[in-house]
This record gives C-alpha cells, structure tokens and sequence, in this order.
C-alpha cells in the first residue's frame, strides 16, 4: 500500500507537533480525572502547545521534509513554518483564558483538538486530509462558541455558526467530488491544473471549493455568521476564531492555491469579492456597539486583505500570507488581552463601557490604542508593513486597479479603529479605576504579544525576504 | 562621535524623552514638564551646531547616515541635512521648546500623555525632514498624524473630536494615495534583476510617460496639497486650528503645514518634472487663488484663531507660488517663507493660547484697547503682526519680496516669450500683500486699540516665562529679516538642484 516504505520513526519525528498535542489531549484527560486542579489543564495544555511550537520550529528550522503519509500528509519546512505560527499565536489564548471557565478541562481539550485539525490542514496532501483537518478545525469551535452558555446569544451564535459552517462542508464536498470526477484523484495538486484547464466542471469545482474557504474565512457575501459567532462567544475565543481559525483556514487556501498562477475569471472572483469584503467589513464596523461585533467586521475586512494576497505572483504569496497573519494576529490578541475584564461579560464589551477608559485604566487603554492603529495600518506598526507587503505584491503582479481600490477600502477602515481611541482616550470617565490586580493580569498577556509586534515593525528586514 | 551621528542624535532626543517620560509617575507634573523642555531644548542646542557645521559650498546630503533596513525591497534608513531641509530642521527644532514651555499653564490634565505626544509629534516631524527614502518618508509622514489627532482630540475646545476625526479623515485619505503611487514608482523602476530603491537619489533618475508622470503627481500632490492646504482642500484647516489646543496650534502652523510644501519641493516636482511644467498653469492658479481667497476669508473673521489660521492658506500660497514658478530667486524666497510663516503663525497662536489663558474667549469682538492695559504683550504683538504682514527687516518681508520679485522675474521672462498669465497671477498674487496688510491691522486695531474691553479682567501682563517665549520668536523673526544672507547661502545649492531637476525632462527615451 504503501510505496515508501513505513517508518514508525519518520511518523514519530515528522508529526512531531501533532503528536505533542495528542499527548497534550490526553494528559489533560488523565489530569482532570485523577489530579483535578483549577489550574492543571492550563499548565498541562500550556506546555504541550509550547512544545508543540517549539517541536514545528525545529521541523522548519531543520529544513526537514519528511512523507510519513505518502500522497496524504507531507512535511516540508513551509508547513512547518506555517504551523509554528499558528500554534504561537494560541498561545497568547490560552493565557486570556485563564478565569474565563469554571472548568477549564474542556475547553483546552477542544482548542488543542483543533489545533491538531489546523495542523493537519496544513500538511495535507490530498482533499481527505484537508477535509479531515477542516472539520477537526470547526466541530470543537462549535461547541467552544457554546462554552460560554452564560449568555442566551451563545446559543443563537452556535447554532448559526454550525449551520453555516454545514453549507461550508457541503460546498467543499461538492466542489471536491466534482474535482474528483474530473481527475480521478484527490490529490490537491488536482486543484492548480483544475485552474488552468477551461472546463465548466473544473471551474465549478474550482469555485466551490474557494467559497467553502470564503465562508469559513468570513468573506462577503459569506460573512454573516461571523458577527453573531464572534459576539457570542467568550473573548478567548473570539480571539481564537479570529486569529487562529483565519489564519489557518487562509494558510490552507495557500496550501491549495500553491504557487499557481490565477487564470482570468478566477482573478475576478479572488480580487472583486475580497474587495467587497474590505469596503463592506469596514463601513459595517462603523456601526457597531458591541466591541465584538466590530472586531468581527474588521477580520472580514482582514480576511479581504489576506485574500488579496492570492493576486500577487506565486513566490511572494506565501511571505506575505504569513506576515500578514503574524501581525495581525499578534494586534487582535493584544486588543483582546487588554479589553477590561469585568463580572459580566456582555456588558465587557459594549463600546459605550470604553468611554474614558484612559484614565480607569491607562495600561489597558494604550495597549488598546496600540493594537487598534496597528489593525488600521497605520505606520510604524507592523499591521502596515504587512499591508504594505500584501498590496506590494499585487501592484507588482500588474493588478494596479485591484490595489488601489483595496487601499481606499482600508482607508475606511480608519474611522472605526480611531472611533475606539477616541472613546477611550477623549471621553469623559465614568467610574472608578480598575483594580490594580485586574490590571496587572492583563500585562504578561500583553507583553507577550506586544514585544515580538514591535520587533517586527523595528526590523521588518529580519524577516522579509529571508524565505 | 562623527559628525553624521549626531543628526541621529537630533532625531531620536524625542523618543529617548518619551521613553525617560514614561517612568516619571503621571502625578508628578512639573518633573514631567522639565524632562520634556529638557529634551527639547537639548534638541535645538545640537542642531545649532550642525546648522553653524552646514557648509553651504558642499552639494548633496550632509552628516549622512544609511544603513540597509529592508534588504529585500531596497529599503533604507537614510538620513542626512541638505540645503532643501536645513532651515525646517532649524525651526522645528527651534518651535520645539517653545511649544513646551507655551504649553506649561494651558495643559493641566493628562500632562504625561500631553508631552508624550508632543515629543512623538516632533519625532515624526524631524524625521520627515530628514528622511532621505521614500519608505521612510512615508512612515514619518504618516506617524504625524496620531499624536495630533490625540493632541486636538483630548485637549481641544468644544467641537474637538469632529476636528480632529476631520484633520484625520483629510489627512489619510491623501497619504493613501501617496501609499498607492508610492509602491507603484518604486516597482516600476526596479531593475530586470528586481532590484529595486527608495533612495530620493534614485528615484531623481525615473524615466516615466508624461501620462503616468500626471497621475502619479496627482497622487503624491493630493497628500501634499491637502497638508498644506491649497483652496479647495483647505476646509479641515479652520477646524483643526480653532479647536486645536495652543500647542497644537502652534505644531500645525508652525511645522506641519510645512510638510506639504516640503513634499512638493523634495518630492513632488522633482520626480515628476514633465507632469510639473503640464500642470504648472494649474498649481499657480491655485496658489494664487490660495493667496487671494485665503486673505479674503481672514478679512471677515470673527474668531481671532480663525484669522490666523486663514492667514496661513494665504501666506503658503505664497510658498507654492515661488516653488511653481521656478525663478532661483523665487525658490529660495518660498523656503524662507516657509520658515518665517512658521515663526510668525507659531508667534501669533501662542499670543493668542496666551490671552486666552486669561479672558478665555476667542470672539474679536469681546476684544478691545489691551495696548493699555497690557502694554507688552501689545508690543509683542504689534511687532508679530508687522512680521506677518511683511514689513521690511521683518523675516515675512524677505520671504514675500523674494517670492514675488522671483514670480515676476519669470513671469516676465515667460511675458516676452508670448504667455502672460504668470505675470497676471503674479499681479494678482501681490494684491494678497494688500489684504494682509488689511486683516492683520484690523485685527490689530480691534484687539489693542480703541475702547478698553477686557473679558474676565482685570489681568495681568506677561510674565517671564511668556516674555522669554516671545522674545526667541521675534528675535528670530528679525534675524530672518536682517540677516538672510547667511541661511539664503545654506540653501542656494538646493535652490539651484531643484531648479535643474524641474525643468529638465525626463520623459523615457530623451538623451540624459
């Protein structure tokens, strides 16, 4: 069956990140049923992920390409990159979760479940394993949205989000079996000649399969699961759907996407509806009172840009995919890790509850400010590099106009990020300061994402470039 | 150290006081006033000596730094002193303490926030100047605009936030542009091997159409012009000014209305020369109408912050006319206009955050014979006005002079080869000197002169601290006025590169 031969070793080394988190499953398991703890699923699925993350950068930095699962699971040093990346940045996650549940067992559990789906996306080979990985991706998010039962919304947005989230897999399917009538195989280099022939069957399956990733990515006309999702949810994970699940679901489009170059009508769908996503995320977010919600049409307005990158030539893409996810994700979990914590958690995030916010709390509030003009692209912070980068590309792949209109895009995205600054900072304050213990939680998880944000936009030449 | 150091010493002293400020506890005010004036003047004292260093007979860049900063896209840090930036570097670090000390009694909430931004601001500013790529250029430009969006926005007056979201919204959706046509210059000149540069140098030596020449100067011109303001895309500049706290005022009018000029002087006309001479027509038109309009609105003002802030409009309009008309004399007369509109308009803001500070209202109206009660702040601004209006051996009379004497140079040169219309703006534009001399007496006359009104009198005059303030000013004002031949000598160089670089063609095929 196999045509290389099989080596325990080689499944051992190569799926080393995975493996972390398996194990990481299961002593987290073993932990709740025989040392229950209030902090030991933490400690337990705080060390896995870390090992995990260390385990994909040693994979990436050793250059090690490795088919433990010949024709469906690869391991070459992108993936690995790719991994490492988004096992990173969940890791700020795990430490805004802290005092968020009662019982923390399930919730690790769940959010290492689907890490290992992301993880197996990204080294997929054929469209088994990336529907495999897809799905391992979604199911324990469904039921982590419900996690925060506290709130009737949780409910509705669960509810929402996994029917949704159905029409996703069904599309995917749809796309993939159409794709498989075609070639005769699952293989996903299937997908890069499905777009360079012009047969209506390969274009459809084409199609498909990318409005599969645009609903799970949140890109209009596909997006509207993600406000009530993301407002529904706790802030943990509101912060993993928007970091991690669309940095591992775009990660898996450049998976599939590869280096291939876009035929015409496909450019259109790639370029017109992430453009749509840009202008309608930022006017939508304009609106909003929930600071959720507005974070939910910002990472639609995220998810165009990321998409956009897929119109640059097909060496840079992938730079510029990473890049983008890094900073931005490091921006979004700093916004959340310093949103004040208050007993009732929907009240945490009405914008109305940031008015002042400068003076309750000025730590908060700064990082906030931070995080916000980063995610509007404003220089020197790494969010505009990172756009810099994405449109750079595109203008060099000759699509002037495409660029241009997706600038003036994230330029309506400005007055909402400085909407909030201007809540915080030039509002009068209402209330007493925070306390100072509720305060000094929040600064470790800062830190921790705020540091490497700055050494990224102090020396975007370290990286750009290099690989 | 080297020489070239110490200009990154003039340009991080601001970050390096935001940094020292932020382990001062937020409590302890006057300790937070004395770090930043500290750093400010630390600044102006180090770039005093790299301004007497500048030697006016070498061309190019002086106390040059570059180092490779993004390798992969050709991206450098490089800064460095040249005849086109000497003087702006000069008087933002010049404005620099005054804008502290100015702002030692009007701020008293959030002082650590405030003097943060005002260090960041100044930061963002000298980097602008310095800078010597356009990817850096363009980081600084855009940094500029948080901190005052933060200055106008937290310590401003009553309709502060529809201000500054204005100044933002203007300010952004120029640079934007900027953004686009910015990537777009530098991947269309990047070498078969796909190497590409941000260097000013560099891109001096574009080849494009004249057709895309146009565009990419809209472009650049659009983010500029909006800065500086030129009429019609002036309308968030009353706003800004009104609402803006003195120090942000005094930041605006003084340095960063600058910028824009600055921008079509470094950038603008020299990297699109054929799109310059296609639109000339155009950019004077507007400068003068700039000139014109802009004295017009300040003659029927009734807030007194309003009158200045439009007498700027119309004394940049000054500066665009001289960059446009290409007439050496007139060039240069455009920098030390720059410069003098920045000395008079930050003199005049602070004169007026000053009397504000005591009667607390801006109405002209509710003014009336200070030259009696407050007879030194009368004297101050007596002289501040004549600077403005351009009287002789004041710095403003050097600059107008300059500027027209070098439009009508041209104008007349263009005259006898068959075109008037720069001799006829040229006329028009010197009715300007008129109604500036109209609005700023009848300012004058109705705020010291005639009946004795005094709001929330009675008051006191200046004190030291405002006296010390105001006497750096004017006597800059005068040194600009009776000395010009020494700074006119640090930019003669850069007056003339500019001229070459403007009106040689550079459209692709001609001979280089």
């Amino acid at each position: 069956m196999n045509r290389h031969g099989f080596s325990w070793l080689d499944i051992a080394v190569a799926l080393a990140p995975e493996n972390l988190l398996l194990l990481g499953i299961v002593a987290i398991l073993a932990v709740e049923i025989l040392a229950p703890k209030p902090r030991g699923a933490l400690v337990v699925a705080f060390s896995a992920l870390a090992l995990a993350t260390v385990a994909a950068l040693v994979l990436w930095a050793g250059g090690v390409v490795a088919e433990p699962f010949p024709g469906e699971f690869t391991v070459e040093p992108g993936a690995s990159l790719a991994k490492a990346v988004v096992l990173a940045l969940t890791l700020p996650v795990l430490l805004l979760a802290r005092d968020e549940f009662p019982q923390s067992g399930p919730f690790h559990v769940l959010l290492l479940s689907s890490l290992y789906g992301v993880c197996l996306m990204l080294s997929a080979d054929s469209f088994l394993t990336l529907f495999l990985g897809l799905e391992m991706l979604s199911l324990p998010v469904y039921v982590l949205v419900l996690l925060a039962f506290r709130r009737p919304e949780s409910l509705e947005a669960a509810l929402k989000y996994l029917v949704l989230g159905g029409a996703a897999t069904a599309t995917f399917l749809l796309g993939v079996s159409l794709l498989y009538g075609g070639t005769g195989t699952m293989s996903l280099a299937a997908f890069t000649v499905a777009l360079s022939v012009h047969d209506p069957m390969a274009t459809a399956a084409v199609v498909l399969v990318l409005v599969a990733f645009f609903l799970k990515a949140a890109v209009v006309p596909f997006h509207a699961w993600a406000p009530d999702a993301y407002e529904g949810a706790t802030v943990p994970v509101t912060a993993y759907m928007a970091v991690v699940v669309k940095a591992g679901v775009l990660l898996a489009v450049l998976r599939l996407f590869g280096e291939a170059p876009l035929p015409g009508p496909i450019v259109d769908l790639v370029a017109v509806l992430p453009l749509l996503s840009i202008v309608w995320g930022n006017l939508a977010a304009m609106r909003q009172k929930s600071f959720r919600r507005m974070i939910a049409y910002s990472s639609i307005a995220h998810a165009g840009y990321l998409f956009y990158a897929l119109l640059g030539d097909g060496p840079g893409r992938y730079e510029a995919v990473v890049f983008y996810v890094v900073a931005y994700g490091l921006m979004n979990l700093l916004a959340f890790a310093a949103l004040p914590r208050t007993a009732d958690d929907a009240a945490r995030d009405h914008l109305d509850r940031f008015r002042g916010m400068f003076h309750r709390n000025p730590f908060g509030a700064t990082m906030l400010g931070i995080a916000m003009l980063s995610l509007a692209g404003i220089p020197p912070l790494p969010g505009f590099v990172a756009k810099f980068l994405i449109f750079k590309n595109v203008m060099a792949a000759g699509y002037t106009t495409y660029a241009v209109l997706g600038l003036v895009g994230s330029y309506l995205g400005i007055y909402f990020y400085l909407r909030v600054i201007q809540l915080m900072f030039m509002s009068p304050a209402e209330g007493p300061a925070e306390p100072r213990t509720a305060v000094r939680r929040a600064v470790g998880t800062c830190i921790v994402c705020l540091v490497p944000a700055l050494l990224l936009a102090l020396f975007p030449g370290a990286v750009i470039g290099r690989g | 150290m080297s020489d070239a150091a110490w200009l990154n010493v003039v340009l991080f002293l601001p970050v390096l006081g935001t940094a020292l400020l932020l382990f001062v506890p937020a409590t302890r005010e006057s300790a937070i006033r004395t770090l930043t004036l500290v750093a400010m003047a630390a600044q102006l004292v180090v770039t005093g000596f790299l301004y007497a260093a500048f030697d006016p007979a070498t061309p190019g860049l002086q106390f040059a730094t570059r180092l490779p900063w993004i390798p992969a896209w050709g991206v450098t840090y490089t800064i460095g002193l040249d005849g086109y930036n000497v003087l702006l570097v000069l008087l933002t670090a010049f404005l620099g303490p005054l804008v502290v000390a100015g702002a030692f009694t009007a701020v008293r909430r959030d002082v650590k926030l405030f003097y943060c931004m005002v260090l960041l601001i100044q930061f963002a500013m000298m980097g602008a100047f310095v800078a010597q790529d356009l990817f850096l250029f363009y980081l600084f430009w855009e940094a500029m605009m948080i901190p005052m969006f933060v200055i106008i926005g937290i310590w401003g007056g009553e309709r502060r936030i529809y201000a500054t979201f204005k100044f933002v919204l203007y300010t952004a959706f120029g640079s934007i542009l900027m953004l686009a046509a910015m990537i777009w210059l530098a991947w269309s000149l990047a070498t078969p091997e796909g190497a590409l540069s941000f260097a000013f140098t560099d891109l001096y030596q574009s080849r494009l159409p004249l057709s895309t020449q146009v565009l990419l100067l809209s472009a650049f011109g659009l983010s500029f012009a909006i800065k500086v303001p030129i009429v019609p895309l002036h309308t968030w500049l009353p706003d800004a000014h009104v609402e803006a706290p003195t120090a942000g005022s005094v930041i605006l009018a003084g340095v960063l209305l600058k910028m824009g000029t600055y921008g079509f002087m470094k950038l603008g006309f020299p990297l699109f020369p054929d799109a310059t001479m296609v639109l000339s027509p155009l950019l004077i038109a507007l400068a003068v109408v700039s000139i014109v309009y802009g004295a017009c609105l300040a003659l029927v003002q009734d807030d007194i912050k309003k009158i200045i802030a439009y007498s700027s409009i119309s004394h940049l309009g000054y500066v665009m006319l001289g960059l446009v008309c290409l007439d050496l004399v007139g060039v240069q007369g455009a920098v030390v206009q720059m410069v003098s509109h920045g000395l008079t308009a930050a003199g005049l803001f602070l004169m007026v955050g000053m009397i504000y500070e005591r009667c607390h209202t801006r109405e002209l109206a509710a003014y009336g014979g200070l030259a009696k009660v407050l007879p030194v702040y009368s004297l101050f601004f007596m002289l501040l006005t004549l600077a403005s209006i351009g009287l002789p051996t004041t710095s403003g009379f050097t600059g107008e002079f300059m500027v027209l004497l070098g439009a009508g140079t041209a104008g007349w040169q263009q005259y006898s080869q068959g075109s008037s219309f720069l001799l006829a703006s040229s006329a028009v534009a010197v009715t300007g000197v008129v109604l500036g001399a109209m609005y700023m007496l009848r300012f004058a006359q109705g705020f010291l002169f005639g009946g004795e009104r005094v709001p929330h009198g009675p008051v006191l005059d200046l004190d030291l601290r405002e006296k010390a303030i105001l006497v750096a000013i004017v006597a800059a004002v005068f040194w600009l006025g009776l000395f010009p031949a020494e700074p006119l000598a640090k930019t003669e160089l850069a007056a003339q590169e500019y001229r070459q670089l403007v009106t040689t063609s550079r459209l692709p095929g001609n001979a280089p």
